[in-house]
């Protein structure tokens, strides 16, 4: 990567979702990120990189959060909420999410989960998006078929990604299924880490919260989350993305 | 083993990369025995679509032997010979259970790659870019299937392999273009471009109950094969225009079904050509729709339109006349499951024999040559199939 890193990626988002309170302004400065987004897009697109990927996804989450008027001054404390059409019944989907392993496998792309007991979890942050952080999360709302919440017990910690992690069922119209919704609150309890972890997140929980739903719907429908794990290229075995 | 790998604009090699393993219980490996190079290839090959990186094996026309299967795969066992749909699809959603396979939600695993472009994600493809899933391709010595039990179809006669090859794409992709023309009795069928899926795509018009059948292209020797193996009338459209020739040849009504199996890439003619050139050079747009626009105009009013020909991202296209003429759209990708065990039938019953697309037939390690050669319609170039 050079000049274009993750990083440099990340500060001209951050800078251009706050706009200040002068509507001409923020329009403008809308304007500018929808602009900024979609050469993202395809400058990240063309790169072919791993940098190149996330530039792209930082792009595109950029133009969607621009054109969704998805732009507070609160920065990371707004709740980043997904759904998706799952084809299993709310019963179905909330035990399988109730299941410490499943809550592995769908966020085995940013972090690992380990359980505690039945309703306590560690998680812990890994690859691009932080180092060391890690926190426990507590089952804090369970009712079968409906919701499931998981909150960040205030602890001693070296910091948390967010504050909440919750799922909502609902059944879909005709033999589709049941809507799922995930709602993240990216609000960490305090500490340099958990500030920085934001910081670096905030460009894209979208992206993040979106493949979380995708595992979960693959899992619940085929038994696996698909995978190029091991595929073979000239750069050799088992690179992402 | 050895693969074709994609390193950029014009450039592919002849590589060694790893053999693939089993994954997931679902899968199979495929010891490739055919593979042919398809007219989208060329798309990556003039790095026209996005997502790709240095490295990638591309390919997702092949066939072979499978040599192993995980431990939930139950419809094939090793020594099973079979033919490998180019379209990865879980078969448990709800769109393969409403045979949508090119629409499958669970096979890309860049889906939210593919969501920010696209708004929803396409099914995962072998061989086609990071945004259609990153799955290594099939113009390599062996194969990783995923969910081994929905995609390929066993040969179980001797047939040969060059009869059943274009199962993996071509053939039912020409197969659906004709479907989704929705072909009446009466009906004149205009097909643009007659490459492979054009060649297919006419011969569909027939099974399907055509009146006539219409070819345009500009190269003789695809023009010669559509008049020959597909009965179809042609016109050169370099050296008639297409409007004119179409309203002479239907009374002034136009083609009842126009078939669009050319896609981003068309080169156009005049100032409307010129045109295209000019704003995909300005990035105002991603395809060459000139063929799109040729076929809104041509068509006869409230006829069908079919794509199956491949674009990319944005094109410009007249949408007033397009309304107002009524038109009917049918396109995407091919649901490929849907086809296979009905084709396979026409074929093993004589009805058709795929293989006259045959022009070139190389060994794997002619790959790199015979790209440039497709490419640039040398030497009588129509189809080239490859032997590891």
């Amino acid at each position: 990567m050079s000049e274009y890193s993750f990083d440099s990626a990340a500060d001209e988002v951050s800078n251009s979702m706050h706009p200040g309170a002068d509507a001409n302004g923020s329009r403008w400065r809308r304007a500018g990120s929808v602009a900024l987004g979609g050469a993202l897009v395809a400058f990240g697109l063309r790169r072919r990189s791993l940098g190149g990927t996330a530039i792209a996804l930082v792009g595109g989450f950029l133009t969607y959060r621009s054109l969704s008027g998805y732009l507070t001054d609160a920065g990371g404390t707004e709740p980043v909420e997904r759904s998706i059409t799952i084809g299993e019944s709310p019963d179905e989907l909330s035990d399988l999410a109730r299941d410490p392993e499943t809550l592995e496998r769908i966020v085995g792309h940013f972090a690992e989960v380990s359980e505690i007991d039945d309703d306590r979890s560690r998680w812990s942050a890994g690859g691009p998006l932080a180092r060391e952080l890690s926190w426990e999360m507590r089952i804090a709302v369970d009712e079968p078929g409906e919701r499931l919440r998981w909150e960040t017990v205030a602890d001693d910690s070296s910091g948390a990604l967010f504050d909440s992690w919750s799922l909502s069922f609902d059944e879909a119209p005709g033999d589709r299924g049941t809507e799922v919704t995930l709602e993240v609150r990216f609000d960490p309890p305090g500490g340099t880490a958990g500030s920085a972890a934001v910081e670096r997140l905030d460009v894209v929980p979208e992206s993040l919260i979106g493949t979380a739903l995708d595992r979960f719907k693959s899992l619940a429908e085929t038994g696996q989350i698909p995978t190029t794990e091991n595929r073979p290229s000239e750069r050799g075995r088992g690179d992402f993305l | 083993m050895q693969a074709l790998t994609w390193h950029g604009e014009k450039d592919v090699r002849i590589s060694e990369v790893p053999r693939p393993e089993i994954v997931e219980p679902t899968d199979a490996i495929v010891e490739i025995t055919a593979t042919a190079i398809c007219g989208s290839d060329l798309h990556l090959y003039n790095d026209r679509m996005p997502g790709m990186r240095e490295g990638d094996v591309l390919g997702h026309e092949p066939m072979g032997e499978v040599i192993e299967v995980g431990d939930e795969v139950e419809s094939l066992e090793p020594g099973d010979r079979v033919v490998v749909p180019f379209t990865i699809s879980c078969g448990s959603c709800w769109f393969c259970e409403e045979d949508l396979y090119s629409l499958c939600d669970n096979s890309n695993p860049n889906a939210e790659m593919a969501r920010k472009m696209m708004g929803q994600s396409p099914a995962g493809l072998f061989g086609y870019s990071h945004l259609l899933g990153g799955y290594a391709g099939g113009q390599a010595e062996y194969l990783r299937v995923p969910y081994a039990d929905v995609g390929p179809i066993k040969i179980e006669s001797d047939i040969p392999d060059e009869q059943v090859l274009f199962l993996s794409d071509i053939f039912p992709t020409g197969y659906m273009a004709a479907e989704n023309a929705d072909i009446e009795p009466e009906d004149t069928v205009a097909v643009w471009g007659c490459g492979p899926v054009g060649q297919f795509a006419i011969q569909s018009a027939w099974m399907l109950g055509a009146n006539e059948v219409v070819a345009i292209d500009r190269v003789p020797e695809r023009l010669e094969m559509a008049s020959q193996h597909g009965d179809a009338t042609t016109i050169n459209y370099e050296h008639a225009d297409v409007y004119d020739r179409l309203m002479e040849l239907t009374g002034g009504r136009g083609p009842d079904r126009c078939i669009d199996a050319v896609g981003t890439e068309a080169h156009g003619t005049g100032l409307d050509g010129i045109s295209d050139r000019v704003k995909e050079g300005a990035k105002l747009q991603d395809d060459r729709p000139y063929v799109l626009r040729e076929a809104i105009k041509c068509c006869r009013k409230g006829g069908t339109l079919s794509v199956p020909g491949v674009y990319l991202g944005r094109a410009n296209i007249p949408f007033g006349p397009l309304m107002n003429k009524a038109l009917t759209v049918k396109t995407g990708q091919t649901h490929m499951q849907r086809y296979l065990d009905p084709l396979l039938g026409k074929i093993e019953e004589g009805e058709i024999d795929p293989s006259f697309i045959i022009s070139h037939q190389v060994g794997l390690e002619d790959g790199p040559e015979m790209y440039q050669t497709f490419n640039d319609k040398e030497d009588d170039c129509i189809k080239v199939v490859m032997t590891p």
